[in-house]
């Protein structure tokens, strides 16, 4: 990880006096040891160039757990590339004009543009080249962005991971490392440190002056300061972002690793799980038994929670195999049993392709959005689980409709790529009443979300009931 | 005529009589005659001296307030010695020794508690009174050194003879009373065990007959028995018979079989152990009054048929045979060879402590099994009595019948069901092999009987609760292995979203360990040496290397055809390929096609026919490494490559342009320069794994364990015999590989592989495994070792410790690292596999092979450095 700065021009040699490095010693320090060292390149009168450069211990930057710095594999760049690590180990050597504080008979020259190459890398970004010109450009630099090689000896990658960046400007020295303080972690998108109120200082000053009207402001808040508590507090300073829209004038950030938000392709999605959870609670406040019932892949528990309001339910089971969801859930639980005549449901950690004894005989046992993230082949195990041992009064079953796609003009043949089948109504009504003739039961079909003539509704849904005998063993 | 008493092998005998009639001389005279041992005869007033150094108190001449407190510290003696006593009769007892306890035994509370023990301990207690002449015992008094006394013994005499009559009802297997005439004319022995026999030339164990009669006579015939002019069936090497009960009712010849036996047991050809039908006939030949169901109905239907044809008088002479068969048939028998009880037979189960003995207790559990709630502590007994079983012989049972004989923790069950359309099998001792004939028909014809049962339940899912809270699993090659709650649930949580459909994930490779200390030299991490030395520190010698491919790790499984694999895994279809993760190794097309090609290369080469099987189970390396890893390669190792080469390589510009003008940085240049050239070798690394692959073109699948055919696996062959395998299925595919291998015994060989894996690794390759000779090696102490040692050559550690570890100032702290967590994995991990595989091959159902997979799966989401 590196840092090049030349200045041209008349007052070249001013830079050594506003970095405050002597141009005939070599600088090498270390810093929480990481060695940070520095060295001129060219000293004449028309051009100075110096260059920084940090060597981290690569054993003590993995050593023990790689929680050290948030590093989950052993092999990996923040060794090499420029993140906030490279500035907070180059910050204190390059304090004095950062801070724009030089001895004072060079303060005029601090406050002056001088002719700047910086170059500085290797980069590790998500960020496409077009919004790293765009972050740069603005600021009036000039940009090339250099790639490291890809060329393998067998088909990996179109182009290197590995960018350079050379920026050329007429801007003062302290400038330019602010805006370097502030872009390279923004384009890293990696802190080694814990994000608290002081980042919100640390962008003020260092974005005093540029950041407010920045284009790419939005991003550039969010990619510093991560959190919605922090983002909230620098609106009054930087007007509030919309986060849920980071609007980028022209470039397609859509396909960036940025927090989960719901773009445009997911609208629909959105209200129709709405729909699918209203409907689903209706079926539940309709069934005469309804005391016990069984949330099957509640994930994190959007519906279980809907269905601890409806009169007369006393138990619900949200059955769920992934920590994260359930722990979501947990959350969302919790929130909920403020309310008046809530009951919370019960998380249990369980899965289709297991079988959990207490989940048998109980009122209601719904699937919802389930059975397409099973494999087909795997499907009459799992059915004959449900219908054979735990035997439910009533199953309720959704699952998307195929037929619907061409509505959305997906480009993807599935609406997930975790769904292992999506199925036409044919298919579905076909599995359906297969499975309420081989079981006893009887089952209605139904439709999710506005229909469109021909291509039926977004989801469909299936309600068996069980047939004689209602009596539990 | 002078009478007989066989003192027992083991258990107790208890004298009875007042002081002076001749206990303690009896005995002596015994013990002269070698008929006991000095070490067997325990006495009263041998342990008065022991816990208070004397024999006796004299009374008699004290003053009376001295005589208060001598009584009462003689009573006190007294009864601490009779606890002593007890503690050591029921240690001795519980350890199948004799002991004869002379003492005077006169009340039946005196003798009803080591009768209890006896029970406790299921050994049998005899009882032997001298009653003698009152005159003799006064004149022996007299004689003594200290007189007990006329009053005394005349009031033990009293007590003697008002409680004699009580001796034979008070549960005594044999109780005898003697005069002083008859004492001397009573001839003395000792029984041996009747339990205890010899293994001799070999034994041949019987599955559950059922009245098979013509299956049981084929078997007989595969198993070398001739029938001789007498119909008796000998083995021309002299082997004998062992039959594990239940020869008889649900099947069509019940007579013929109890003839077979009875014909055969008398003349010392064969054994035959008691057994719940057994005992239910015996019990209605007794005629006790017993509903006779489970098919037990059809033995008098036979009878009747039997009175038919050969008349009343025979079937009655029959059933009184039959009946001294059943009855007198032992709960078990143990095989001994040189004197050390090696294998036992027994019908539903037994208890360690119950080997070798027989009280009514041992036969109920020996023909019922496991099946009361609770222990004599309270704690719950799990109904799968063999999971407790250390002692160390093998234990071969029937009764509960499954499809395949199980071998679990050295106990064997070999009823495989003959009656019901199974099979009958023999397992033979000492060659451990099985042989086993199909059944001609389901002559039982029951629906529920348990083959339907267990292929009907075989797929069930397995039972979340049973593994939430953390579990065990009982390995036969490790023993007890505990997984932790908190790992058991991520890995469900794997299974729940991941991995193949849990009846196909059969076995996870354990994870394997470098070699407990690193290279020596400075300029290795890891070198052969160490690994060598590991294994002969265990005691091994001879070792077998082989190449270690650098792809993913892959299991193979392939049926014969689709319908086949219905039975073994619940669907149809010719196989499944998956990682070590569990997940499917490649996307639904391409695995299916893989698995065609291979499917049509095997029957190609016959390969199912030749070796009988109807599955293979292939333990691989699958190539090239970017197939699997292509994400990770170019997000980690390609991307890495490029930002470190980039960095140096600008840096280095710098340098030189600084060094050009004058600045003194040629250490940082030349530091620099060596960066550099790590960060090249890095990038050659990664790529000499990988190369393209158009569908299946250029996929290779390099294969190291046969794991299993149908019906065995091959953990019992040497590793020289898995690579000759992989060699003849290299030879049927072209997607198949062989792996280059060299057999270490000695320096000579060693050196040469040392040179192999040097020059290997200097190209680039990944390095090599050593394994110890045998599959499953143990050292002198008998421990489980280390089933594979990596060692990874040092260009490769590149990728995996970083592209500058070999800069002295890294590798002398990362050579401080610790591998034993890693290889108490890789033992825990391998020893799950196996169980796994072999409860698979077994047909187990399902919820028992998930218990293992689950674990290995739990075990790997624990923390262990990935570098290791």
């Amino acid at each position: 990880m590196q840092l090049a700065i030349k200045a041209t021009g008349e007052g070249a040699k001013m830079l050594t006096f506003l970095l405050s490095k002597n141009p005939r010693n070599l600088y090498d320090r270390m810093d929480k040891g990481h060695r940070v060292r520095l060295t001129y390149t060219v000293f004449s009168d028309r051009e100075v160039e110096a260059v920084i450069f940090v060597t981290p211990d690569p054993v003590e930057l993995v050593k023990n757990s790689p929680d050290t710095y948030q590093i989950t594999q052993y092999i990996n760049d923040r060794e090499f590339v420029v993140s906030s690590i490279f500035c907070s180990d180059i910050r204190s050597a390059l304090g004095t004009a950062l801070n724009g504080r030089p001895k004072e008979e060079y303060l005029d020259w601090a406050k002056h543009a001088i002719q700047l190459n910086i170059g500085f890398g290797p980069v590790a970004t998500d960020l496409p080249d077009s919004a790293i010109k765009e972050l740069f450009e603005t600021l009036g630099y000039q940009i090339e962005i250099e790639r490291g090689q890809a060329a393998y000896n067998f088909q990996l990658k179109e182009r290197s991971s590995a960018r350079f960046i050379n920026l050329k400007g007429t801007v003062t020295v302290q400038k330019a490392l602010q805006h370097l303080f502030v872009l390279i972690p923004v384009l890293d998108n990696y802190r080694h440190y814990f994000i608290d109120e002081r980042e919100i200082d640390k962008l003020e000053r260092y974005g005093e002056g540029w950041l407010s009207h920045h284009p790419l402001k939005d991003l550039i808040i969010k990619r510093t300061l991560r959190f919605r508590e922090l983002i909230d507090q620098v609106g009054a300073k930087f007007h509030q972002p919309d986060i849920t829209k980071v609007n980028l004038t022209n470039i397609d950030l859509t396909k960036l690793d940025t927090t989960p938000e719901p773009t445009l392709e997911s609208q629909p999605v959105v209200r129709l799980n709405e729909l699918r959870y209203q409907r689903v609670v209706k079926i539940v406040e309709n069934v005469s038994s309804k005391e016990s019932i069984v949330d099957f892949g509640a994930g994190e528990g959007k519906l279980s929670v809907r269905l601890g309001f409806i009169p007369g339910v006393k138990e619900i089971l949200a059955v769920e195999p992934t920590e994260k969801e359930q722990l979501r859930a947990l959350k969302r639980f919790s929130e909920a049993s403020h309310e008046d005549d809530f009951i919370a449901p019960i998380p249990i950690w369980g899965s289709l392709y297991y079988y959990d004894e207490q989940l048998r005989n109980k009122d209601v046992m719904i699937l919802s959005e389930v059975i397409e993230h099973i494999d087909e082949g795997r499907l009459p195990r799992v059915m004959d689980t449900i219908f054979g041992s735990y035997k439910p009064k009533v199953l309720i079953v959704t699952t998307p409709n195929v037929e619907y796609n061409p509505v959305y003009q997906m480009d993807e043949a599935v609406r997930h790529k975790d769904h292992r089948f999506e199925w036409t109504r044919a298919q579905f009504s076909q599995w359906t009443h297969s499975l309420a003739r081989n079981y006893s039961y009887e089952v209605q079909l139904d439709g999710i979300g506005e229909g469109v003539e021909g291509y039926g509704h977004p989801s469909q849904i299936a309600i068996f009931t069980r047939q004689g005998g209602i009596e539990n063993e | 005529m002078s009478k007989e008493i066989q003192f027992p092998h083991a258990g107790i005998v208890l004298l009875v009589g007042p002081s002076n009639s001749g206990k303690t001389t009896l005995l002596n005279r015994l013990i002269d005659q070698g008929i006991l041992l000095r070490s067997e005869i325990v006495s009263s007033d041998q342990f008065r001296v022991l816990v208070a150094d004397t024999e006796f108190i004299e009374l008699n001449k004290r003053p009376k307030d001295e005589q208060d407190v001598l009584l009462a510290e003689y009573q006190l003696i007294s009864q601490k010695a009779f606890d002593g006593m007890a503690d050591l009769i029921e240690t001795r007892c519980g350890l199948g020794k004799l002991s004869v306890v002379d003492a005077t035994h006169l009340w039946p509370d005196d003798r009803k508690k080591y009768l209890d023990l006896a029970h406790r301990k299921h050994v049998p207690i005899q009882a032997l009174a001298l009653d003698m002449d009152e005159k003799l015992l006064f004149e022996r008094d007299e004689q003594r050194e200290q007189p007990r006394g006329r009053s005394r013994i005349k009031q033990q005499v009293r007590a003697f003879r008002s409680n004699l009559r009580s001796l034979k009802t008070e549960g005594f297997s044999g109780s005898y009373i003697l005069n002083e005439v008859e004492i001397e004319d009573t001839l003395f022995g000792r029984s041996t065990n009747p339990l205890l026999k010899e293994v001799g030339t070999g034994l041949d164990f019987i599955g559950d007959i059922h009245g098979c009669y013509s299956e049981f006579l084929a078997l007989l015939d595969k198993l070398g028995y001739q029938s001789d002019e007498e119909g008796l069936y000998t083995h021309p090497n002299g082997r004998k018979l062992v039959s594990v009960g239940d020869v008889l009712s649900r099947g069509p010849n019940s007579i013929d079989c109890l003839k077979f036996f009875i014909n055969h047991v008398e003349k010392d050809l064969a054994y035959m152990v008691d057994s719940n039908h057994g005992w239910k006939i015996a019990r209605w030949l007794d005629r006790r009054k017993v509903e006779l169901a489970h098919g037990d109905e059809l033995i008098p239907a036979e009878f009747a048929d039997y009175a038919r044809e050969q008349g009343q008088e025979a079937a009655e002479e029959l059933k009184g045979k039959v009946r001294s068969l059943l009855l007198s048939a032992p709960s078990n028998l143990v095989f001994t060879s040189n004197g050390v009880g090696v294998v036992v037979a027994t019908h539903a189960g037994i208890r360690d402590h119950y080997i070798g003995k027989e009280s009514k207790g041992i036969r109920d559990f020996c023909r019922y099994g496991d099946t009361e709630g609770f222990e004599e502590s309270g704690k719950p007994i799990r109904k799968d009595w063999f999971v407790n079983h250390k002692s160390g012989e093998t234990i071969v049972w029937g009764h509960d019948p499954r499809p395949q004989p199980m071998i679990i923790n050295n106990t064997i069950n070999i009823d495989q069901g003959v009656v019901f359309g199974g099979r009958l099998t023999a397992y033979r001792y000492p060659e451990k092999q099985f042989v086993a004939v199909e059944a001609q028909k389901d002559y039982a014809e029951d629906p529920e009987s348990f083959l339907q049962k267990w292929k009907k339940e075989r797929f069930n899912p397995p039972n979340i609760q049973s593994f939430l809270k953390g579990y065990s699993v009982m390995t036969e090659d490790y023993g007890e292995i505990k997984i932790h709650a908190d790992y058991v649930k991520s890995a469900i949580e794997a299974i729940s979203h991941y991995t193949v459909p849990i009846e196909e994930l059969l076995y996870i490779p354990p994870t394997m360990s470098p070699a407990p200390e690193p290279s020596s030299s400075d300029h290795y991490f890891e070198h052969p040496q160490e690994a060598f030395k590991y294994y002969r520190n265990q005691g091994i010698t001879t070792m077998v290397v082989e190449k270690k491919h650098m792809g993913s790790r892959g299991i193979l499984l392939l049926f014969k055809d689709e319908e086949t694999a219905v039975g073994y895994v619940g669907s149809a279809k010719l196989g499944t390929i998956y990682t070590r993760a569990g997940r499917g190794f490649f996307d639904q097309t391409l695995s299916e096609k893989l698995i065609r090609q291979l499917n049509a290369d095997l029957h190609q080469g016959q390969y199912f026919t030749k070796n009988n099987t109807d599955f293979v189970l292939l333990d691989a390396e699958i190539l090239p490494w970017n197939l699997k890893a292509k994400e990770l390669i170019s997000s980690q190792y390609a991307h890495v490559s490029e930002v470190s080469l980039l960095d140096r390589r600008k840096l280095l510009e710098k340098l030189e342009l600084a060094k050009v003008n004058g600045w003194e940085v040629d250490s940082w240049i030349e530091e620099y320069k060596g960066k550099l050239e790590n960060a090249q070798v890095f990038r050659e690394v990664f790529q000499k794994y990988c190369w393209d692959t158009q569908g299946v073109e250029g996929i290779k699948i390099a294969p190291f364990h046969v794991l299993a055919h149908q019906g065995r696996t091959y953990f019992d062959q040497s590793h020289l015999w898995h690579m000759e395998q992989n060699r003849e299925l290299a030879k049927l595919s072209d997607l198949l590989i062989e792996t280059e291998f060299k057999i270490v015994t000695n320096e000579r060989t060693e050196e040469e592989a040392i040179l192999w894996w040097e020059e290997m690794t200097e190209n680039g390759h990944e390095g090599f495994v050593v394994k110890p000779e045998r599959f499953i090696a143990r050292n002198e102490k008998g421990w489980l070792v280390q089933p594979a040692i990596k060692v990874r050559g040092r260009k490769y550690l590149h990728i995996i410790y970083g592209m500058d570890y070999l800069q002295p100032e890294n590798l002398v702290r990362l050579k401080q690292r610790n591998v034993k967590r890693k290889q108490r994995h890789a033992l825990m991990e391998f020893a799950l596999g196996v169980e796994g595989v072999k409860r698979f091959v077994s047909q187990e159902p399902i919820s028992r092979i998930h218990e293992c997979v689950l674990a290995t799966l739990a075990l790997e989401a624990e923390p262990v450095d990935p570098r290791l």
